[in-house]
C-alpha cells in the first residue's frame, strides 16, 4: 500500500522537476539571444549596364532589410555602377526587379555609401577589417562590436574560388575567409549570414574556418546562377533567379515575423533555380530552425531604462549668459565679388 | 515639479531662440522659351551665430553640416551636383550655375593650421554626408584659383583675401541620382514632408533636361553696420523640364512634381512661388490661379514682372495654359557665353579650345579658368589667344603647371574682350600613359576634363536671376540694381580617350609566351647542358651479349 503511494509522488517529483527545467531552459534561452545590433554589408561587384540585375538584387536586400528595420546607418550599400539615372534606363531613377514594374527597388530614399569606383576589393576587406583610412565618415564604417549580427549579401560574376569586382578584380575565397577570420578576432561580430549570388557561389564560403558563420550561395562548384527574365522595355535581364525567390520570400515576412532560417534556407529549390543552392552549417552553433529571420534581415533596438537621473539645467544656462556677456567687436566686410582688372594694367 | 521645471525652461529656451535662426522657401518658375521651363527652388537658413560658437543650440540649422564646417574650420562652402549642361546660349543665366558632374569650392578660415589635410577630411566627410564620391578629391585634383573666386559671405576687415585658403575641385564623372538627393532632403527643416520640399519626388526631378542640387554656406551680415555676423545656408535645386518629355505644354505644379502642395512646412517663414511673366509677350499664357501679387523688378535696366504665390495651409497646384500655338521666337542671345571643345588628332595630340562670345556693344572683362588632369600634358607655349585673325594680349596670365601624378594644371588668364567679339583660347597637349593599375575598370569609357569657368562682372542684367551679394532669397534679387552682376560660366566637360591598351591582351601575351618559352626550353635546356659522347657500335645481339656475360662469369668460375 505504502509503495503504491510511493510511485506516483516520485512521479510527480520528477515531472515537476522536468517542467522547471524546461522552464528554467525557456529563460534561458530569452537571455541567450545574445546579439545586440543589426548590420547589414550589401555588395554588388558589377559594373555596365547589362549587369542591371546584379544592382537589382543587391537592391532587393536592401529595401527588405530597411523594411524589416536595419537603419540606413547600420546598411552599408556598395554599388559598382550607377542603373537608376543611367542614361540607358527608360524611366529615370528607378530599378525594378520585376518585369511588372510592382515594386520599384531603388525607392524614393536610398543612401548609397560606396559607389562606381569606390567599389573595391580593398575598400571591401577594409570595410569588414575596419582598417579604414583615418577621415572615413561614419556612414562607410562598419561599426560593429561582439554584439553585432551581420548580414553579409555579395552578387556579381564568380567563378570557382573568386568573385570578380568591376570586370578589373577578384577576391579569393581565402582572402574573403582571413577578412572574416580577422573580424571574429578583433570581435567584431557574434554571427554572420553570408549569402552569395554568383556562378559557383559555393567556391566562396569553401575556405571560411571563423565560428558563427552561416553561409548560402546560389550555386555549387562547377555550376552556374542564373538570371530570371527579361524586362523587354529596359532591354536587359532584371533580376538573378536566386534573389528573386529569396526577396518573394522576404516579402511574405514582416518584423514580428517568426519564420525561421531553415526555411530560408530552403529558398529556390533546384527547380526553380536551375542551380543547386549551397549551404553551409557546420560553423554556425545554432540550428536555423530555432535562428528567427529576424536575426539577421531585421534589426534589434535594445531598450535600457535608466533610473536615477539627475539632470541640472542651472549650470547650462549660466553658461550660456557668460558667453553672450563678452562680445567681440570685430567689423567684417564683403568683398568686391570679382578680381579687379585695372590693379593689373599699366 | 522637476519636469515642469525643464519643459519651462525649455520653453525659455526656444523662446529665445527663435528669432535666431530663419528658413524660408521660394520657387522661381521661368519659362526659358517656347519648350523649357526653369524651376529653381531656393530654401534659405539664416541663423544668427556668432563667429566662435557653433556649439549653440540651432532649432532648423542642420547640425550634421554646423559640426563640419566647426571641426574643419570652414568659412565658406559651395557644393553642386549637376546632371546636364545649362544651355546659356539659349536659357540665358540661371540664378546658381554649376558645372556637369560634382564641384565643391572652400574657403577656410585664416587661422586654419594645415589647409590640405582639413581639405582632405572635409571632402570625406561631405562624401559620407551625400553620398557622392567627394572622397576622391585631394592634392592631386585640387587648385586654388586666384582670380576667379573671392569669398561670397563676409570676411574679417582686418584681413585680406588670400587664395592660398580656398580649394577647387570638380568631379566631372559625377552622377546625380536620388541617393544625393535624399541626404539633401533630410538636411531641410521639413525634410521634405510639407512645404515646397514635398514636390521634390526623385522620379520627377531626375526626368528633367537638367537638374542640379547645390548647397552654398557663407557668413552674413546680420545688422546694418556689420559687426555682427551669421550663418547662412542656401539649398537650391535647379531644373529644366521640357514640353518634349512632359508632352504638353501646358505645365502646372502637379505636371511637373507628380502632386500639389499638400501642406505648408510650418517652420518655414515663408513659403513663396514666383512665376516669370517675360515669355507672356512671345507666347502667351494664362496663370490658372489668380497670383496674389503682381511684382514689378527694374534691375540693371531690365524690367521683369513676376506673379506671386504664398503657399498657406491648403491644397496648392498653379500653372500655365497658353493662349495660343507655339511661336518660335528668335532667341535673344545673353551677353556672353562659351563653348569649349577638343581639337588635335591621334592618339598622342590633343587640344583644347575655348570659345567665349561677347555680345555687349562694350569690351567685357572675363577671368578664364581651366583646370586640367595630371594625364594631359600641357605645352604653354601653344597657348594662343585670338579674336578673328588677331592676336589678343591676357591682361595677367597665371599658369601652375601639373605635375605627374601630383598635381592639376591650374590656368588663369584675364581677358579684356573686345565688344562684340569672339575670342578663341587654344592650347596643345599631349596625352600620357598611365600605369596599368591607374586605368579605372571601364577605361574605354575615356577620361574628363572638367568644365572651364568663366567669371565676368557683367555691367546690365539682361537674362540674369542670380540674388545679390548682400541677398539671401530670391525676393532680394527684385529690384537690386547694384553696379554690377556676376555670372560664371560654365562649358561643357571634355571626354578624352588616352591610350588604353587592351586589358585582355597581357594575358593572351602571357599565354602564349609561357607556351613558347616551356616549348622551346627543354629542347634548348638539352643541348645547351648535354655533352655529346662518341659511342662505339654494338652489333651483338641480345643472346650473344647474355651469353658473353656468362662466359665471363663462367670463366671467372672456371678459375
Amino acid at each position: 500500500m505504502n509503495s503504491i503511494f510511493q510511485i506516483p509522488s516520485f512521479i510527480i517529483i520528477f515531472i515537476f522537476s522536468f517542467i522547471i527545467i524546461s522552464q528554467c531552459q525557456i529563460e534561458t534561452d530569452w537571455a541567450k539571444k545574445d546579439h545586440t545590433n543589426n548590420w547589414a554589408v550589401l555588395v554588388d561587384t558589377s559594373r555596365f549596364w547589362f549587369n542591371y540585375r546584379h544592382i537589382a538584387n543587391v537592391l532587393s536586400i536592401y529595401r527588405s532589410v530597411k523594411r524589416l528595420g536595419i537603419p540606413d546607418s547600420q546598411i552599408i550599400l556598395m554599388i559598382a555602377d550607377d542603373m537608376p539615372c543611367n542614361p540607358r534606363n527608360p524611366r529615370p531613377a528607378t530599378v525594378f526587379n520585376n518585369a511588372n514594374q510592382h515594386i520599384n527597388v531603388y525607392g524614393d530614399d536610398v543612401e548609397v555609401d560606396y559607389r562606381g569606383y569606390e567599389v573595391t576589393v580593398e575598400n571591401f576587406v577594409r570595410l569588414l577589417t575596419g582598417r579604414l583610412p583615418p577621415g572615413t565618415p561614419r556612414s562607410k564604417q562598419l561599426l560593429t562590436d561582439e554584439g553585432s549580427n551581420i548580414l553579409i549579401y555579395l552578387t556579381g560574376h564568380g567563378g570557382d574560388g573568386f568573385l570578380k569586382f568591376q570586370d578589373s578584380e577578384e577576391i579569393g575565397s581565402q582572402e574573403m575567409a582571413d577578412a572574416l577570420e580577422q573580424m571574429w578576432q578583433k570581435q567584431r561580430y557574434n554571427e554572420i549570414f553570408f549569402m552569395l549570388d554568383t556562378c559557383q557561389a559555393a567556391s566562396m564560403y569553401e575556405r571560411f574556418y571563423s565560428p558563427n558563420i552561416l553561409a548560402v550561395g546560389s550555386s555549387l562548384v562547377g555550376e552556374d546562377s542564373l538570371s530570371h527574365h527579361v524586362d523587354p522595355a529596359i532591354g536587359v535581364y532584371i533580376i538573378d533567379r536566386y534573389t528573386y525567390y529569396a526577396l518573394a520570400f522576404l516579402e511574405s515576412v514582416d518584423a514580428d515575423s517568426k519564420r525561421n532560417m531553415a526555411e530560408f534556407l530552403k529558398v529556390c529549390p533546384k527547380r526553380d533555380c536551375i542551380s543547386t543552392v549551397g549551404v553551409r552549417k557546420d560553423l554556425f552553433k545554432r540550428n536555423p530552425k530555432d535562428v528567427p529571420i529576424t536575426d539577421f534581415f531585421g534589426s534589434v533596438r535594445p531598450v535600457e531604462v535608466i533610473e536615477d537621473v539627475v539632470i541640472e539645467p542651472i549650470s547650462f544656462i549660466s553658461k550660456n549668459i557668460s558667453v553672450e556677456e563678452t562680445p567681440k567687436i570685430k567689423k567684417y566686410r564683403y568683398v568686391p565679388p570679382l578680381v579687379n582688372f585695372d590693379q593689373f594694367i599699366q | 515639479m522637476h519636469y515642469a521645471f525643464i519643459l519651462l525652461l525649455f520653453t525659455f529656451i526656444e523662446i529665445c531662440i527663435s528669432e535666431e535662426d530663419v528658413f524660408t522657401e521660394e520657387l522661381l518658375i521661368k519659362p526659358l522659351n517656347a519648350d523649357n521651363v526653369y524651376t529653381h527652388f531656393h530654401f534659405t537658413t539664416k541663423w544668427n551665430v556668432p563667429d566662435s560658437g557653433f556649439s549653440s543650440h540651432s532649432r532648423i540649422f542642420p547640425r550634421i553640416l554646423g559640426e563640419i564646417i566647426e571641426r574643419y574650420n570652414v568659412q565658406e562652402l559651395h557644393i553642386g551636383l549637376t546632371n546636364g549642361l545649362w544651355r546659356y546660349e539659349k536659357w540665358g543665366y540661371p540664378v546658381v550655375s554649376a558645372s556637369p558632374g560634382g564641384e565643391i569650392w572652400t574657403w577656410f578660415k585664416p587661422d586654419t593650421k594645415d589647409v590640405d589635410k582639413n581639405w582632405k577630411e572635409l571632402t570625406n566627410s561631405l562624401s559620407g554626408l551625400l553620398c557622392a564620391s567627394f572622397n576622391f578629391i585631394d592634392s592631386t585634383n585640387t587648385i586654388s584659383p586666384e582670380f576667379s573666386f573671392r569669398p561670397q559671405g563676409i570676411i574679417d576687415n582686418s584681413e585680406k583675401v588670400n587664395s592660398s585658403y580656398l580649394k577647387y575641385s570638380s568631379l566631372p564623372r559625377e552622377i546625380v541620382c536620388t541617393e544625393n538627393l535624399t541626404p539633401w532632403k533630410k538636411l531641410l527643416p521639413c525634410n521634405a514632408k510639407t512645404g515646397l520640399g514635398s514636390l521634390l519626388n526623385s522620379g520627377y526631378i531626375h526626368n528633367t533636361r537638367y537638374h542640379s542640387l547645390g548647397l552654398h554656406l557663407r557668413r552674413i551680415c546680420t545688422d546694418k553696420y556689420c559687426s555682427h555676423t551669421g550663418l547662412e545656408l542656401q539649398q537650391t535645386i535647379s531644373l529644366v523640364y521640357d514640353s518634349k518629355t512632359l508632352g504638353t505644354r501646358n505645365w502646372s505644379l502637379i505636371k511637373f512634381f507628380g502632386q500639389g502642395i499638400l501642406n505648408s512646412c510650418d517652420l518655414a517663414e515663408s513659403s513663396t512661388i514666383y512665376i516669370d511673366n517675360k515669355m507672356n509677350s512671345s507666347n502667351p499664357f494664362r496663370l490658372t490661379l489668380k497670383p496674389d501679387e503682381v511684382i514689378t523688378s527694374i534691375r540693371g535696366g531690365t524690367v521683369s514682372e513676376f506673379a506671386k504665390y504664398n503657399v498657406g495651409k491648403t491644397i496648392f497646384s498653379v500653372g500655365v495654359d497658353y493662349l495660343t500655338q507655339k511661336e518660335v521666337t528668335i532667341n535673344q542671345l545673353p551677353v556672353l557665353y562659351a563653348h569649349q571643345y577638343l581639337s588635335g588628332y591621334g592618339k598622342e595630340n590633343g587640344g583644347l579650345v575655348l570659345k567665349i562670345t561677347n555680345n555687349h556693344w562694350s569690351e567685357l572683362d572675363v577671368v578664364v579658368l581651366q583646370n586640367i588632369p595630371w594625364y594631359l600634358q600641357l605645352y604653354l607655349h601653344t597657348l594662343k589667344i585670338t579674336v578673328g585673325d588677331k592676336m589678343l594680349k591676357p591682361i595677367k596670365l597665371k599658369f601652375k603647371p601639373g605635375k605627374l601624378r601630383t598635381r592639376y594644371h591650374h590656368l588663369e588668364i584675364l581677358l579684356r574682350i573686345p565688344a562684340k567679339s569672339v575670342a578663341t583660347v587654344s592650347l596643345n597637349f599631349d596625352y600620357t600613359f598611365l600605369k596599368w593599375q591607374e586605368y579605372p575598370p571601364d577605361a574605354n569609357h575615356g577620361f574628363y576634363i572638367g568644365s572651364a569657368i568663366i567669371s565676368c562682372y557683367l555691367p546690365l542684367a539682361r537674362d540674369f536671376v542670380g540674388l545679390p551679394q548682400d541677398g539671401s532669397m530670391i525676393r532680394d534679387s527684385f529690384n537690386a540694381s547694384r553696379s554690377g552682376y556676376l555670372v560664371q560660366i560654365r562649358t561643357e566637360t571634355l571626354i578624352v580617350t588616352l591610350p588604353t591598351p587592351d586589358f585582355s591582351m597581357p594575358y593572351n601575351v602571357i599565354c602564349l609566351a609561357c607556351t613558347v618559352v616551356a616549348l622551346a626550353f627543354g629542347p634548348l635546356h638539352n643541348i645547351t647542358t648535354k655533352r655529346f659522347i662518341l659511342k662505339v657500335k654494338d652489333d651483338r645481339t641480345l643472346l650473344d651479349k647474355i651469353k658473353a656475360k656468362l662466359g665471363i662469369n663462367l670463366k671467372k668460375k672456371e678459375d
